[in-house]
Protein backbone atom coordinates (compact mmCIF):
# COMPACT_ATOMS: atom_id res chain seq x y z
CA UNK A 1 0.00 0.00 0.00
CA UNK A 2 1.15 3.32 -0.70
CA UNK A 3 1.23 5.39 1.80
CA UNK A 4 2.62 8.89 0.48
CA UNK A 5 2.26 9.84 -3.20
CA UNK A 6 3.60 13.03 -4.93
CA UNK A 7 2.91 13.70 -8.60
CA UNK A 8 4.68 16.68 -10.36
CA UNK A 9 5.33 18.70 -7.21
CA UNK A 10 6.66 21.70 -6.96
CA UNK A 11 7.25 24.58 -4.64
CA UNK A 12 8.57 28.19 -5.00
CA UNK A 13 8.73 31.26 -2.71
CA UNK A 14 8.74 34.24 -5.53
CA UNK A 15 11.24 33.37 -8.11
CA UNK A 16 12.72 30.33 -6.45
CA UNK A 17 12.27 26.96 -6.62
CA UNK A 18 12.69 24.69 -3.92
CA UNK A 19 10.81 22.08 -4.74
CA UNK A 20 11.19 21.33 -9.25
CA UNK A 21 8.62 18.96 -10.39
CA UNK A 22 9.20 15.72 -7.99
CA UNK A 23 7.19 12.88 -8.29
CA UNK A 24 7.45 9.65 -6.10
CA UNK A 25 5.99 7.15 -3.66
CA UNK A 26 6.58 5.75 -0.19
CA UNK A 27 5.26 2.34 0.35
CA UNK A 28 3.81 1.68 4.12
CA UNK A 29 5.95 0.43 6.78
CA UNK A 30 9.11 1.29 4.88
CA UNK A 31 12.14 3.11 6.59
CA UNK A 32 13.05 5.77 4.02
CA UNK A 33 16.03 7.89 4.58
CA UNK A 34 15.75 11.43 2.84
CA UNK A 35 19.15 12.54 2.00
CA UNK A 36 20.80 15.52 0.03
CA UNK A 37 23.04 18.64 1.11
CA UNK A 38 22.03 21.55 3.09
CA UNK A 39 19.29 23.73 1.29
CA UNK A 40 18.43 21.25 -1.36
CA UNK A 41 14.95 21.58 -0.03
CA UNK A 42 14.54 18.33 2.40
CA UNK A 43 12.69 20.19 5.35
CA UNK A 44 10.08 21.65 2.62
CA UNK A 45 9.50 18.19 1.16
CA UNK A 46 8.99 16.72 4.62
CA UNK A 47 6.75 19.68 5.81
CA UNK A 48 4.69 19.45 2.37
CA UNK A 49 3.93 16.00 3.25
CA UNK A 50 3.17 17.01 7.26
CA UNK A 51 0.66 19.28 5.82
CA UNK A 52 2.27 22.28 7.39
CA UNK A 53 2.92 24.30 3.98
CA UNK A 54 0.80 24.15 0.78
CA UNK A 55 2.53 22.70 -2.20
CA UNK A 56 3.25 25.64 -5.47
CA UNK A 57 1.48 23.25 -7.83
CA UNK A 58 1.39 19.22 -8.59
CA UNK A 59 -0.54 16.54 -6.59
CA UNK A 60 0.33 14.95 -3.30
CA UNK A 61 -1.95 12.38 -1.69
CA UNK A 62 -0.95 11.02 2.44
CA UNK A 63 -3.36 8.19 3.39
CA UNK A 64 -5.10 9.37 -0.13
CA UNK A 65 -6.00 12.79 1.18
CA UNK A 66 -4.01 16.41 0.25
CA UNK A 67 -2.42 16.90 3.34
CA UNK A 68 -2.91 20.41 3.94
CA UNK A 69 -5.69 21.06 6.41
CA UNK A 70 -6.46 17.08 6.31
CA UNK A 71 -7.60 16.03 9.91
CA UNK A 72 -6.68 12.15 8.93
CA UNK A 73 -3.18 13.50 7.80
CA UNK A 74 -2.70 15.54 11.00
CA UNK A 75 -3.44 12.61 13.23
CA UNK A 76 -1.80 10.10 11.84
CA UNK A 77 1.49 11.76 11.33
CA UNK A 78 3.95 13.30 13.65
CA UNK A 79 6.52 15.86 12.60
CA UNK A 80 8.41 17.58 15.43
CA UNK A 81 10.54 19.97 13.76
CA UNK A 82 12.97 22.52 15.07
CA UNK A 83 10.97 25.59 13.79
CA UNK A 84 7.71 24.15 15.79
CA UNK A 85 7.49 25.97 19.28
CA UNK A 86 6.78 23.95 22.21
CA UNK A 87 5.14 25.52 25.04
CA UNK A 88 7.70 27.46 27.45
CA UNK A 89 5.05 26.85 30.11
CA UNK A 90 4.68 23.40 30.55
CA UNK A 91 7.72 21.11 31.86
CA UNK A 92 9.14 18.62 29.92
CA UNK A 93 6.64 15.59 31.71
CA UNK A 94 3.53 18.01 30.89
CA UNK A 95 4.19 18.78 27.10
CA UNK A 96 4.56 14.71 27.02
CA UNK A 97 1.49 13.74 29.04
CA UNK A 98 -0.60 16.56 26.34
CA UNK A 99 1.07 14.95 23.27
CA UNK A 100 -0.50 11.49 24.57
CA UNK A 101 -3.33 13.08 24.51
CA UNK A 102 -3.44 14.02 20.57
CA UNK A 103 -2.17 10.88 18.98
CA UNK A 104 -4.08 7.67 19.54
CA UNK A 105 -1.23 4.87 19.79
CA UNK A 106 1.04 7.23 22.26
CA UNK A 107 2.70 5.23 24.66
CA UNK A 108 3.35 6.52 27.70
CA UNK A 109 4.44 4.26 29.74
CA UNK A 110 7.28 4.08 27.05
CA UNK A 111 8.11 7.85 26.83
CA UNK A 112 8.64 7.70 30.63
CA UNK A 113 10.88 5.05 30.40
CA UNK A 114 13.44 6.44 27.70
CA UNK A 115 12.76 9.63 29.49
CA UNK A 116 14.49 8.28 32.64
CA UNK A 117 17.19 6.18 30.54
CA UNK A 118 18.60 9.29 28.75
CA UNK A 119 17.91 10.47 31.72
CA UNK A 120 15.87 14.44 31.38
CA UNK A 121 14.63 15.93 34.57
CA UNK A 122 10.69 16.08 34.28
CA UNK A 123 10.88 19.44 35.64
CA UNK A 124 12.56 20.93 33.73
CA UNK A 125 11.22 23.44 30.73
CA UNK A 126 12.20 22.86 26.61
CA UNK A 127 13.82 26.49 26.64
CA UNK A 128 16.55 25.29 28.92
CA UNK A 129 17.15 22.64 27.19
CA UNK A 130 20.76 22.12 25.76
CA UNK A 131 20.39 21.55 21.61
CA UNK A 132 21.02 17.86 22.00
CA UNK A 133 19.05 17.43 24.54
CA UNK A 134 16.07 18.92 22.50
CA UNK A 135 16.58 16.44 20.16
CA UNK A 136 16.47 13.55 22.49
CA UNK A 137 13.28 15.12 24.03
CA UNK A 138 11.46 15.61 20.25
CA UNK A 139 12.83 12.15 19.51
CA UNK A 140 11.06 10.84 22.68
CA UNK A 141 8.01 11.71 21.40
CA UNK A 142 8.12 11.10 18.16
CA UNK A 143 8.96 7.42 18.73
CA UNK A 144 6.55 7.02 21.42
CA UNK A 145 3.25 8.66 19.67
CA UNK A 146 3.70 5.22 17.33
CA UNK A 147 2.22 7.33 14.77
CA UNK A 148 1.31 5.54 11.10
CA UNK A 149 3.56 8.31 9.65
CA UNK A 150 6.40 9.27 11.52
CA UNK A 151 8.76 12.03 10.00
CA UNK A 152 12.44 12.88 11.77
CA UNK A 153 13.86 16.00 10.49
CA UNK A 154 17.98 16.02 11.17
CA UNK A 155 16.95 14.13 14.67
CA UNK A 156 20.08 13.46 15.61
CA UNK A 157 21.44 17.10 15.60
CA UNK A 158 23.96 17.82 18.99
CA UNK A 159 23.27 14.32 19.87
CA UNK A 160 26.47 12.91 21.04
CA UNK A 161 27.65 9.41 19.24
CA UNK A 162 26.46 7.54 22.61
CA UNK A 163 22.83 8.82 22.42
CA UNK A 164 22.65 8.61 18.58
CA UNK A 165 23.37 5.22 18.80
CA UNK A 166 20.92 4.50 21.66
CA UNK A 167 18.41 6.55 19.36
CA UNK A 168 18.74 4.19 16.29
CA UNK A 169 18.25 1.19 18.35
CA UNK A 170 15.53 2.53 20.44
CA UNK A 171 13.76 3.28 16.75
CA UNK A 172 14.06 0.00 15.22
CA UNK A 173 12.86 -2.12 18.29
CA UNK A 174 9.85 -0.17 18.42
CA UNK A 175 9.53 0.11 14.17
CA UNK A 176 10.03 -3.91 14.46
CA UNK A 177 7.22 -4.58 17.47
CA UNK A 178 4.72 -1.72 16.00
CA UNK A 179 5.86 -0.92 12.29
CA UNK A 180 4.86 2.24 10.67
CA UNK A 181 6.33 4.33 7.84
CA UNK A 182 8.97 6.01 8.93
CA UNK A 183 10.93 9.15 6.74
CA UNK A 184 14.06 10.49 8.44
CA UNK A 185 16.49 13.30 6.77
CA UNK A 186 19.51 13.39 7.92
CA UNK A 187 23.45 14.02 6.82
CA UNK A 188 24.96 11.42 8.29
CA UNK A 189 24.07 8.76 5.87
CA UNK A 190 27.26 6.42 6.76
CA UNK A 191 25.50 5.41 10.49
CA UNK A 192 21.80 4.89 9.58
CA UNK A 193 22.09 3.48 6.50
CA UNK A 194 21.50 -0.08 8.03
CA UNK A 195 18.46 1.36 9.67
CA UNK A 196 17.01 1.82 6.46
CA UNK A 197 15.37 0.21 3.81
CA UNK A 198 15.19 2.90 1.11
CA UNK A 199 16.59 5.75 0.27
CA UNK A 200 15.54 9.00 -1.61
CA UNK A 201 18.24 11.18 -2.78
CA UNK A 202 17.51 14.97 -3.30
CA UNK A 203 19.62 17.48 -5.18
CA UNK A 204 18.73 20.84 -6.05
CA UNK A 205 15.25 20.13 -5.87
CA UNK A 206 14.43 17.46 -7.80
CA UNK A 207 15.60 13.08 -7.29
CA UNK A 208 18.14 11.97 -8.08
CA UNK A 209 17.73 8.83 -7.39
CA UNK A 210 14.95 6.47 -4.94
CA UNK A 211 15.93 2.90 -4.55
CA UNK A 212 16.68 0.58 -1.56
CA UNK A 213 19.24 0.65 0.32
CA UNK A 214 20.89 -2.53 -1.50
CA UNK A 215 20.27 -1.42 -4.41
CA UNK A 216 22.23 1.57 -3.62
CA UNK A 217 25.32 0.11 -1.99
CA UNK A 218 25.90 -1.56 -5.70
CA UNK A 219 24.83 1.33 -7.64
CA UNK A 220 28.22 2.40 -7.86
CA UNK A 221 32.01 0.84 -8.02
CA UNK A 222 35.18 2.08 -7.70
CA UNK A 223 38.22 1.92 -9.94
CA UNK A 224 41.80 2.97 -8.93
CA UNK A 225 44.27 2.18 -11.56
CA UNK A 226 46.93 4.27 -13.82
CA UNK A 227 45.01 6.67 -16.24
CA UNK A 228 45.92 4.89 -19.31
CA UNK A 229 44.40 1.21 -18.08
CA UNK A 230 41.81 3.46 -16.55
CA UNK A 231 40.81 4.97 -19.72
CA UNK A 232 40.71 1.24 -21.27
CA UNK A 233 38.12 0.48 -19.23
CA UNK A 234 35.64 3.58 -18.34
CA UNK A 235 34.69 4.35 -22.16
CA UNK A 236 31.15 5.92 -22.29
CA UNK A 237 29.94 5.44 -18.66
CA UNK A 238 29.35 8.17 -16.54
CA UNK A 239 31.78 8.99 -14.02
CA UNK A 240 30.53 10.97 -10.78
CA UNK A 241 33.90 11.58 -9.13
CA UNK A 242 37.26 11.44 -9.98
CA UNK A 243 40.27 12.41 -7.45
CA UNK A 244 43.95 12.13 -8.61
CA UNK A 245 46.08 9.51 -6.37
CA UNK A 246 50.13 10.63 -6.24
CA UNK A 247 50.98 11.49 -9.69
CA UNK A 248 49.94 8.22 -11.50
CA UNK A 249 47.21 6.81 -9.92
CA UNK A 250 43.19 8.02 -10.33
CA UNK A 251 40.48 6.78 -8.27
CA UNK A 252 36.68 6.88 -10.36
CA UNK A 253 33.29 6.21 -9.44
CA UNK A 254 31.34 5.01 -12.37
CA UNK A 255 27.38 3.90 -12.46
CA UNK A 256 28.19 -0.03 -12.00
CA UNK A 257 27.07 -1.62 -15.56
CA UNK A 258 29.84 -3.91 -15.76
CA UNK A 259 29.17 -7.84 -15.84
CA UNK A 260 31.17 -9.94 -12.85
CA UNK A 261 33.18 -11.17 -15.75
CA UNK A 262 34.52 -7.43 -16.91
CA UNK A 263 35.42 -7.19 -13.14
CA UNK A 264 37.45 -9.57 -12.94
CA UNK A 265 38.90 -8.83 -16.34
CA UNK A 266 39.67 -5.35 -15.04
CA UNK A 267 41.10 -7.15 -11.42
CA UNK A 268 43.71 -8.82 -14.25
CA UNK A 269 44.19 -5.97 -15.91
CA UNK A 270 45.64 -4.26 -12.46
CA UNK A 271 42.59 -2.29 -11.30
CA UNK A 272 41.60 -2.12 -7.76
CA UNK A 273 38.34 -2.24 -7.39
CA UNK A 274 36.24 -1.19 -4.80
CA UNK A 275 32.56 -0.72 -3.11
CA UNK A 276 31.47 2.82 -2.71
CA UNK A 277 29.56 2.99 0.46
CA UNK A 278 25.89 4.87 -0.03
CA UNK A 279 27.31 8.04 2.08
CA UNK A 280 29.73 8.74 -0.28
CA UNK A 281 27.64 7.98 -2.97
CA UNK A 282 24.94 10.37 -2.04
CA UNK A 283 27.57 12.83 -1.91
CA UNK A 284 29.59 12.17 -5.21
CA UNK A 285 25.65 12.14 -6.80
CA UNK A 286 25.14 15.93 -4.88
CA UNK A 287 28.03 16.96 -6.01
CA UNK A 288 28.13 15.94 -9.77
CA UNK A 289 28.49 19.88 -11.15
CA UNK A 290 31.05 21.19 -8.45
CA UNK A 291 33.33 18.80 -9.15
CA UNK A 292 34.64 18.71 -5.61
CA UNK A 293 36.24 20.99 -3.11
CA UNK A 294 39.49 20.05 -4.68
CA UNK A 295 38.66 21.99 -8.27
CA UNK A 296 38.34 25.04 -5.60
CA UNK A 297 42.54 24.61 -4.94
CA UNK A 298 43.05 24.32 -8.59
CA UNK B 1 37.41 7.56 -1.42
CA UNK B 2 38.33 5.73 1.54
CA UNK B 3 41.91 3.47 0.99
CA UNK B 4 40.38 0.78 2.83
CA UNK B 5 38.40 -1.38 0.72
CA UNK B 6 34.88 -1.02 1.85
CA UNK B 7 33.45 -3.58 4.21
CA UNK B 8 31.00 -6.45 2.68
CA UNK B 9 27.46 -5.13 2.48
CA UNK B 10 25.46 -6.16 5.77
CA UNK B 11 23.36 -8.79 4.20
CA UNK B 12 26.12 -10.50 3.33
CA UNK B 13 27.64 -10.12 6.73
CA UNK B 14 24.20 -11.73 8.46
CA UNK B 15 24.65 -14.49 5.96
CA UNK B 16 28.13 -15.27 6.48
CA UNK B 17 27.60 -15.44 10.55
CA UNK B 18 24.64 -17.46 10.03
CA UNK B 19 26.90 -19.69 8.14
CA UNK B 20 29.28 -19.56 11.03
CA UNK B 21 26.69 -20.72 13.56
CA UNK B 22 25.97 -23.60 10.83
CA UNK B 23 29.43 -24.70 10.94
CA UNK B 24 29.92 -24.49 14.48
CA UNK B 25 27.35 -26.63 15.42
CA UNK B 26 25.25 -24.02 17.03
CA UNK B 27 22.51 -24.58 14.49
CA UNK B 28 22.11 -28.26 13.99
CA UNK B 29 20.40 -29.85 10.49
CA UNK B 30 16.18 -28.89 10.54
CA UNK B 31 16.96 -26.88 13.39
CA UNK B 32 14.96 -23.60 13.04
CA UNK B 33 17.39 -20.38 12.51
CA UNK B 34 16.54 -16.90 14.02
CA UNK B 35 13.90 -14.61 11.82
CA UNK B 36 14.35 -11.49 10.36
CA UNK B 37 12.99 -9.67 12.83
CA UNK B 38 15.58 -11.52 15.56
CA UNK B 39 18.53 -10.86 13.17
CA UNK B 40 17.41 -7.23 13.13
CA UNK B 41 17.50 -6.45 16.64
CA UNK B 42 21.03 -8.56 17.06
CA UNK B 43 22.98 -6.79 14.53
CA UNK B 44 20.44 -2.92 14.15
CA UNK B 45 19.38 -3.25 10.91
CA UNK B 46 16.36 -3.09 9.13
CA UNK B 47 14.08 -5.91 8.82
CA UNK B 48 14.50 -6.28 5.27
CA UNK B 49 18.02 -6.22 5.07
CA UNK B 50 18.04 -9.13 7.32
CA UNK B 51 15.84 -10.88 5.23
CA UNK B 52 17.59 -10.37 2.15
CA UNK B 53 20.74 -11.97 4.41
CA UNK B 54 18.08 -15.02 4.57
CA UNK B 55 16.96 -15.51 1.73
CA UNK B 56 20.79 -15.64 0.46
CA UNK B 57 20.93 -18.48 2.41
CA UNK B 58 17.79 -20.33 0.72
CA UNK B 59 18.94 -19.43 -2.29
CA UNK B 60 21.91 -21.30 -2.32
CA UNK B 61 20.21 -24.41 -0.39
CA UNK B 62 21.22 -23.74 3.26
CA UNK B 63 18.28 -22.59 4.63
CA UNK B 64 14.73 -23.95 3.97
CA UNK B 65 11.08 -22.12 4.34
CA UNK B 66 8.33 -23.22 6.33
CA UNK B 67 5.37 -21.39 6.09
CA UNK B 68 4.32 -19.58 8.60
CA UNK B 69 6.79 -21.33 10.41
CA UNK B 70 10.41 -20.17 9.81
CA UNK B 71 13.68 -21.09 8.02
CA UNK B 72 15.43 -24.48 9.15
CA UNK B 73 18.95 -25.57 8.49
CA UNK B 74 19.04 -28.16 5.00
CA UNK B 75 20.86 -31.36 6.02
CA UNK B 76 23.79 -30.72 4.00
CA UNK B 77 24.07 -27.13 4.97
CA UNK B 78 27.58 -27.54 6.49
CA UNK B 79 28.85 -29.75 4.28
CA UNK B 80 27.70 -26.86 1.66
CA UNK B 81 29.25 -24.52 3.68
CA UNK B 82 32.88 -25.86 3.39
CA UNK B 83 32.89 -26.82 -0.07
CA UNK B 84 31.96 -23.52 -0.86
CA UNK B 85 34.34 -21.72 1.60
CA UNK B 86 36.66 -23.92 -0.15
CA UNK B 87 36.17 -23.38 -3.84
CA UNK B 88 35.59 -19.40 -3.48
CA UNK B 89 36.83 -17.75 -0.47
CA UNK B 90 40.06 -19.87 -0.01
CA UNK B 91 40.70 -20.04 -3.76
CA UNK B 92 40.28 -15.70 -4.12
CA UNK B 93 42.59 -15.49 -0.69
CA UNK B 94 45.38 -17.38 -2.58
CA UNK B 95 44.76 -14.98 -6.03
CA UNK B 96 45.36 -11.81 -4.10
CA UNK B 97 48.25 -13.91 -2.49
CA UNK B 98 49.91 -14.73 -5.95
CA UNK B 99 49.28 -10.95 -7.04
CA UNK B 100 50.91 -9.66 -4.13
CA UNK B 101 54.04 -12.32 -4.51
CA UNK B 102 54.19 -11.31 -8.06
CA UNK B 103 53.78 -7.63 -7.16
CA UNK B 104 57.10 -8.16 -5.20
CA UNK B 105 59.03 -10.54 -7.47
CA UNK B 106 58.33 -13.20 -4.96
CA UNK B 107 58.94 -16.61 -6.99
CA UNK B 108 56.59 -19.28 -6.84
CA UNK B 109 58.91 -21.59 -5.22
CA UNK B 110 59.73 -18.98 -2.44
CA UNK B 111 55.85 -18.21 -1.89
CA UNK B 112 55.53 -21.87 -1.53
CA UNK B 113 58.36 -22.70 0.83
CA UNK B 114 56.73 -19.57 2.96
CA UNK B 115 53.38 -21.09 3.35
CA UNK B 116 55.04 -24.56 4.06
CA UNK B 117 57.31 -22.11 7.27
CA UNK B 118 53.46 -20.78 8.29
CA UNK B 119 52.10 -24.29 7.92
CA UNK B 120 54.47 -25.36 10.20
CA UNK B 121 54.29 -22.60 12.47
CA UNK B 122 50.83 -23.00 13.47
CA UNK B 123 51.03 -26.84 13.63
CA UNK B 124 53.63 -25.95 16.09
CA UNK B 125 51.39 -23.57 18.11
CA UNK B 126 48.48 -25.91 18.21
CA UNK B 127 50.55 -28.49 19.97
Amino acid sequence: MTVIRCQNVTKSYGRNKILNNISFQIDKNKITGVIGPNGVGKTTLLRIIAGYIKKTSGEIKVFSEDPFQSLTVSANTIFISDQMMLPPTLTLSEIIKSSSQFYQNFDIDLAQKLFDYFPLKKVQYYDKLSKGMRSTFQAIIEIAARCPLTIFDEPTTGMDTGVRKDFYRALLKDYIAHPRTILISSHYLNEMEDLLEDVLVLKEGKIRLHLSISEMKEWAIGFRGDETTLHKWIKDNKILHTQEIGKYEKYVVLKNDFSEEQLYQARQDGINISFVSPSDLSVYLTDENRGGIDHVFQ
Amino acid sequence: MTLNDETKPIYVQIAEWLENEILNGNFKPNEKVYSQYQLAEIFTVNPATAAKGLNLLVQENLLYKKRGLGMFVTNHAKDSILEKRKSHTLKRLVYELVIEAKRLNVSEDELINMIHKVSEDVKGESK
